[in-house]
């Protein structure tokens, strides 16, 4: 690194810099911004209020406080990110990794063969992820998870209209937790071995060698990791909207589908903003908070 | 074989070894091997509706064993006009934001590796907070601002908005790769006479080139499996991606033609698993921070 000195060099730096700044500025920062200015209108995506917003204050925060469908999104939201994000992801994917992972006294052959399998869920495009699982929990008797119910005398199930919440948790869970093993793994191998085999001479129980030394030498990547699941899983939409467009009954309604029906499909742009800006300000603080996490770790 | 020779490498550091030990340790080992094999079969048994509806002359939203197998859809997909005009139209998309991705992150990467300017640590840390801010946050602005600007139904909109959304991880990426060359070597062509920017396209990019590689792979599958943007911003029919060719499919709920979506499918899923497998390892230390420092 060396301080921009000349003018040449500034002339470099702002000509070099300029591009990505003014896509970043175009197309992320000025929509944050705007988002927050169009929540205060009254504005419609059809009809005289789409030419001629008007200013109502806090008018839309208002009636977002007293939408009980805000409320139960916002819920859903939140418990979709503890269940698949933070338990069925973080939580569970660690364990496993710790399994497969190599380490004093223990190594498992073929990891490569199933981190080459595990990477199928994550890099598979959200839609044919989607469209995979509606086949598999197809509600009649010829859907597979339905086949293998019959097996043992039960269903058939219609899971996407019945358990259509559970459904999406899992099929988030589906998408992260192998990628999750798969990175803790790689986290944990690369521990220098002298304090697990210290432990091991000295007694310490696999748990204890897990909970007093495995993880909190690996708190910042878990805890990145964490974060970055976290601020994810939140901002779903294709996922989830390809399978069950937010039903059945709003059932699974997470935040990014209300946003995008109550401005795209009930033409409320005033609403849909607001609680867009509502999300940004919950991923701004779990954002500010990975920023610090990164800047310790680099 | 090798778990042996390992099993007992590491019983010589543990002492004492027990045979009793030795038998745990399998038993762990067996149900450490069941427990991965489960993990396998769950991350594997979605897909297997996809791979056999493809190639089965009966194909049915259901998964089944095909009866007689065809490559009739995978032909009609690459015949028929609807079927290649999506490919081409994703093509267009993901390669225009690709480029432009790589272009813009190229030249603003070097920069932020080799020049300190006031706030530019600030800068590199408010770029990182812009990559946690997702599509669903900004889309009713984005579609207002798409609107104004005539972007909707527009190749170059699409393309410029998708490339925005890869911008902050790729410009993170290429400043991390750009620091890993020693400013040593450029320093030696400056000194040669050659001018900053000769330095910075001759000298500095081969070197990188793997890192603008990587960048660009993750920004393909990034804008390839982009699905909310198009939703929202593409509605002439001509002009639809593979995501949102499958979308209108499959809420034609009565006449869809399964064999030809899990082609469809097929076909959109491979260069996402293909570049993901080769950006892998870059992937990964993009998120564990491994990226040198602000």
């Amino acid at each position: 690194m060396q301080p921009v000195r000349t003018w040449r060099d500034a002339v470099f730096v702002i000509a070099f810099l300029f591009p990505a700044l003014a896509l970043l500025g175009l197309f992320i920062v000025w929509p944050a911004i705007w988002a927050f200015a169009q929540s205060l209108t009254n504005r419609s995506l059809t009809g005289p209020a789409a030419l001629h917003p008007q200013f109502v204050g806090l008018e839309n925060y208002r009636r977002l406080l007293q939408d009980s469908e805000f409320h139960a999104s916002l819920g859903k939201s939140v418990l979709f990110v503890l269940l698949s994000a933070i338990i069925g992801q973080t939580v569970a994917g660690f364990f496993i990794a710790y399994l497969m992972a190599r380490r004093p006294g223990w190594q498992l052959r073929f990891t490569p063969v199933f981190a080459a399998i595990f990477v199928l869920p994550l890099a598979a495009p959200e839609t044919v992820a989607a469209l995979a699982w509606a086949s598999l929990t197809t509600g009649t008797p010829e859907g597979l998870l339905n086949r293998a119910l019959s097996l043992v005398g039960a269903g058939p199930v219609q899971w996407l209209q019945q358990y259509a919440f559970p459904v999406i948790i899992v099929v988030n869970i589906w998408r992260g937790i192998t990628f999750a093993m798969v990175f803790f793994a790689a986290a944990i191998e690369s521990l220098p071995t002298s304090a697990l085999e210290a432990a091991m001479i000295d007694g310490a129980t696999a748990g204890q060698r897990l909970f007093r030394i495995v993880i909190p030498m690996l708190r910042p990547q878990i805890l990145i990791f964490l974060m970055l699941t976290t601020i994810t899983t939140f901002g779903i939409f294709g996922l989830v909207y390809f399978l069950t467009r937010g039903g059945p009954q709003n059932a699974t309604e997470i935040i990014g589908i209300y946003v995008y029906k109550r401005a795209f499909q009930y033409f409320d742009i005033g609403l849909g903003s607001a609680a867009s800006v509502v999300l940004l300000c919950l991923l701004l603080v779990l954002g500010l908070y990975y920023v610090r996490l990164m800047k310790e770790q680099v | 074989m090798s778990r042996e020779l390992s099993a007992s490498r590491a019983h010589a550091t543990v002492a004492p070894a027990t045979q009793r030990r030795l038998g745990a340790q399998n038993l762990a080992q067996f149900g450490a091997y069941g427990l991965l094999v489960l993990l396998a079969i769950f991350s594997l048994v979605p897909f297997a509706w996809v791979v056999l509806a493809a190639f089965d002359a009966h194909a049915t939203i259901y998964f089944q064993i095909p009866r007689s197998w065809t490559l009739q859809h995978v032909i009609d997909l690459f015949t028929e006009a609807d079927g290649v005009r999506l490919i081409i139209n994703s093509l267009i998309y993901t390669l225009g934001a690709t480029v432009v991705t790589i272009i813009v992150c190229t030249m603003g990467g070097y920069v932020l590796s080799r020049f300190a300017f006031p706030g530019s640590r600030v800068l590199l840390l408010g770029i990182l907070l812009l990559r946690i801010v997702p599509p669903t946050a900004t889309i009713v602005p984005l579609y207002l601002l798409a609107t104004s600007l005539g972007f909707r139904d527009t190749y170059h909109g699409v393309i410029l908005v998708l490339a925005a959304l890869q911008t902050p991880l790729a410009l993170w990426m290429l400043k991390g790769f750009f620091d890993a060359v020693p400013i040593a070597i450029e320093e030696a062509a400056l000194v040669d006479g050659a001018s900053r920017l000769r330095a910075a396209f001759q000298v500095v990019l081969p070197l990188a080139g793997q890192g603008v590689a990587a960048a660009g792979l993750i920004g393909f599958i990034g804008a390839w499996s982009e699905f909310l943007i198009p939703l929202v911003l593409i509605s002439d029919q001509d002009k639809m991606p593979i995501s949102i060719g499958m979308f209108r499919a499959w809420i034609s709920y009565t006449q869809v033609d399964w064999g030809l979506l899990a082609a469809l499918s097929i076909t959109y899923m491979i260069p996402a698993v293909v570049f993901y497998v080769i950006a892998r390892r870059a992937l990964q230390s993009s998120i564990a921070g491994g990226l040198s420092g602000v």
